[in-house]
């Protein structure tokens, strides 16, 4: 199963939640693969484990049986000061509700990553401009999260993600909050930073519109990927 | 560093909160910093020296003092008996009267504008006997040292202080007139000959002028009064000031004093300025132990919750966004500095500013805090309170912030985020 091209390797991942005395079996013995430079929706209904996955394959949390590895580096055995370290380098996250620090300016919330690697004000001024620059909010560096729009918002979330310039990107229903020609423009701005930066992304999404810009859809029921039928 | 807009943007999130939070603090780094002004300025005073100590004798049994001046010569010489080799003789010696009266003769206008206070002594004793003036070079004490050469030469003369100068709207070489209210009847027609140095701020006020002259104006009374004495012409003398080199020698003092027959009616007792200061406190022992280990303590208990509340209620605004920080990559002891970091920065600033303000405007513009216990002028701000009023407004901050710091630390990433049904 393991390629050499492999960006994300999820191999027989359980996950379990114990409320009280309840478990709750999310994940039950999965298996994925993600090529580099590959764009795949994640699809399901609500409460089928999409965001556990996404979860596990970012480092935010670790499975309960199995491996999941990114880039060969098996992260389901890593300690929490570690993943963080990881994180910040390797992965960028894009949300649903943004989750921009409404105090920052866009700059500031662009530069946040950077504040936690060895850069000097300069290199991170010039990373942090680049990177409003692909998602075209140059003009708006100044601006507070109150002061832009919804689809705004988020191209500064999708530039506080590639800012440290990861391979892997992981966006979680990224336009479930935005009207149809908004969630069109950060679609777009994935694919193109697919297409020109070569960056692999795995989009939890409800939209199938959104799940068609995909290169491969993949259905997630009851614990497991129910179909995995390359796309075209 | 890089960290710090992080932290200033989030105090400055909520003004309202910030400045309520920092106004509190304020509030109460003020309340104990006058608190320890007036308990170490205290201390200070009743801490005993071992050296160099300046005993005080005054009547025993009446406050005020007012002892037969045929006591100021045996005094003066410690009461020492002649033909005993070992009786210990001060180094130095000052008497002590005090004449109050006003430069205003219509009684109904007197007032603290026209106040005229003056110790009745021997003028070369200001010199080597008043407290702080002792120890200035010649100098420093040049404006007095020059005043008591022609107060020497002028029986009449007076120095006084340049506060008192100022009141009276008058300057050395004026002449005033003095009309006499514990002298009753005693008026006495002054030349201004002098002042106290300025580097030496609590005599600013006060007056000297000498004995010898009281002494003629109380004779020239009885002159015209039928051989009749002035009421205080055997009252005189309040207190007779003796400096002995260190402790064994005034234990040896006290007792040759007091075991003196010379001294009996009325009968006098001997103590060192801090000793006499200390008894006089001991009345408030009780509110001074309450003030310092009770009330200094509750205020920082309650600045501790106040900032607690108000950290607590901002991180659990904040979960969220700490969650993201997390997400990001930032690590749990740096969210929990982060969050330190705004309290203490708060409540070091606010406590900074407030001992500062309370530093300046008090001793600036007040000239000390004027606090009516024991005979204490005014209590100047310690210039210490600068550091303490900044350590207490961290310290408190850093107790308060410290709980809710560490639940935002505490904040789990898979729990803010997943959607638990
Ligand atoms: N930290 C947690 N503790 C307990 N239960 C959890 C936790 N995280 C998720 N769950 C449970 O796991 C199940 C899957 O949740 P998950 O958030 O992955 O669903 P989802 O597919 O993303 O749903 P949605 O489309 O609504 O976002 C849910 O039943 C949820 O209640
Ligand atoms: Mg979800």
């Amino acid at each position: 199963m393991s390629a050499t091209d492999a960006c994300v390797e999820v191999h027989d991942v359980h996950k379990s939640f114990s409320r009280g005395s309840e478990v709750l079996d999310v994940l039950n013995g999965l298996n994925l693969v993600v090529r580099q430079g590959e764009f795949v929706a994640l699809m399901g209904p609500s409460g089928s484990g999409k965001t556990t996955l996404l979860n596990l394959i970012a480092g935010l949390d670790q499975p309960t049986v199995g491996s999941v590895q990114v880039q060969g580096i098996e992260i389901s055995k890593m300690s929490e000061g570690q993943l963080a370290a990881w994180r910040t380098r390797n992965i960028g996250f894009v949300f649903q509700f943004y989750h921009l620090l409404p105090v920052l300016t866009a700059f500031r919330n662009v530069e946040l990553p950077l504040l936690l690697l060895p850069l000097s004000s300069a290199q991170r001024r010039q990373q942090v401009t680049t990177a409003l620059d692909i998602v075209g909010l140059s003009d708006r560096m100044w601006h507070r999260p109150g002061q832009l729009s919804g689809g705004q918002q988020q191209r500064v979330g999708i530039a506080r993600a590639i800012v440290t310039d990861p391979t892997l990107i992981v966006a979680d229903e990224p336009t479930g909050d935005l009207d149809a020609k908004s969630a069109d423009e950060i679609l777009n701005l994935l694919v193109e930073l697919k297409n020109t930066l070569n960056k692999t992304i795995v989009m939890v999404t409800h939209d199938p519109r959104a799940a068609e810009r995909a290169d491969r859809v993949v259905h997630l029921d009851k614990g497991r990927l129910a179909t995995q039928a390359p796309k075209h | 560093m890089k960290f710090l807009v992080l932290v200033v943007e989030n105090i400055r999130r909520n003004i309202v909160r910030t400045t309520l939070t920092s106004l509190g603090t304020m509030m109460l780094v003020l309340v104990v910093t006058l608190v320890f002004t007036v308990l170490t300025s205290l201390d200070k005073v009743t801490t005993e020296k071992s050296s160099n100590i300046k005993a005080i004798v005054t009547e025993k049994w009446q406050n005020p003092s007012m002892m037969p001046i045929s006591y100021a010569a045996g005094l003066s010489a410690g009461a020492a008996d002649p033909t005993d080799p070992k009786a210990v003789h001060p180094q130095d010696s000052m008497t002590w009267g005090f004449f109050v009266g006003s430069t205003e003769s219509d009684p109904t206008k007197r007032g603290f504008e026209n106040l005229f206070f003056s110790f009745i002594m021997d003028p070369e004793k200001a010199r080597t006997m008043f407290d702080n003036i002792d120890v200035l070079t010649d100098d420093q004490a040049r404006v007095l040292i020059d005043g008591i050469k022609k107060m020497k030469e002028t029986r009449n003369g007076a120095i006084i202080g340049e506060g008192r100068l100022a009141k009276l709207k008058k300057r050395i070489g004026d002449r005033i007139t003095v009309y006499g209210r514990n002298y009753k009847d005693i008026n006495l027609e002054l030349e201004i000959v002098g002042t106290f140095p300025k580097e030496v701020s609590q005599y600013s006020d006060s007056s000297m002028i000498r004995r010898d002259f009281l002494e003629t104006e109380l004779d020239t009374y009885k002159a015209s009064h039928n051989n009749k004495p002035h009421a205080m012409a055997e009252k005189s003398l309040s207190l007779v000031w003796l400096r002995v080199p260190d402790r064994p020698s005034f234990d040896k003092l006290t007792e040759q004093i007091l075991t003196s027959p010379s001294f009996t009616n009325p009968a006098v007792k001997c103590e060192t300025s801090s000793t006499a200061i200390s008894s006089f406190l001991d009345a408030f022992r009780d509110i001074i132990w309450g003030v310092r280990w009770l009330l200094a303590p509750a205020c920082m208990l309650v600045l501790s919750l106040v900032i607690s509340n108000a950290i607590s209620i901002s991180v659990r605004e904040r979960r969220t966004e700490f969650a993201v920080l997390k997400v990001l990559g930032f690590l749990p002891w740096q969210i929990l500095t982060l969050v330190l970091a705004e309290a203490i920065l708060i409540g070091t600033l606010s406590g900074l500013v407030s001992a500062g303000l309370a530093y300046g405007i008090i001793n600036g513009v007040w000239g000390g805090l004027p606090f009516p216990i024991a005979f204490f002028p005014k209590f100047a701000v310690p210039i210490n309170s600068l550091w303490w009023g900044a350590a207490m407004g961290a310290t408190t901050a850093f107790v308060g912030s410290f709980f809710p710091a560490w639940s935002a630390r505490s904040v789990r990433v898979s729990d803010v985020f997943a959607k638990v049904a």
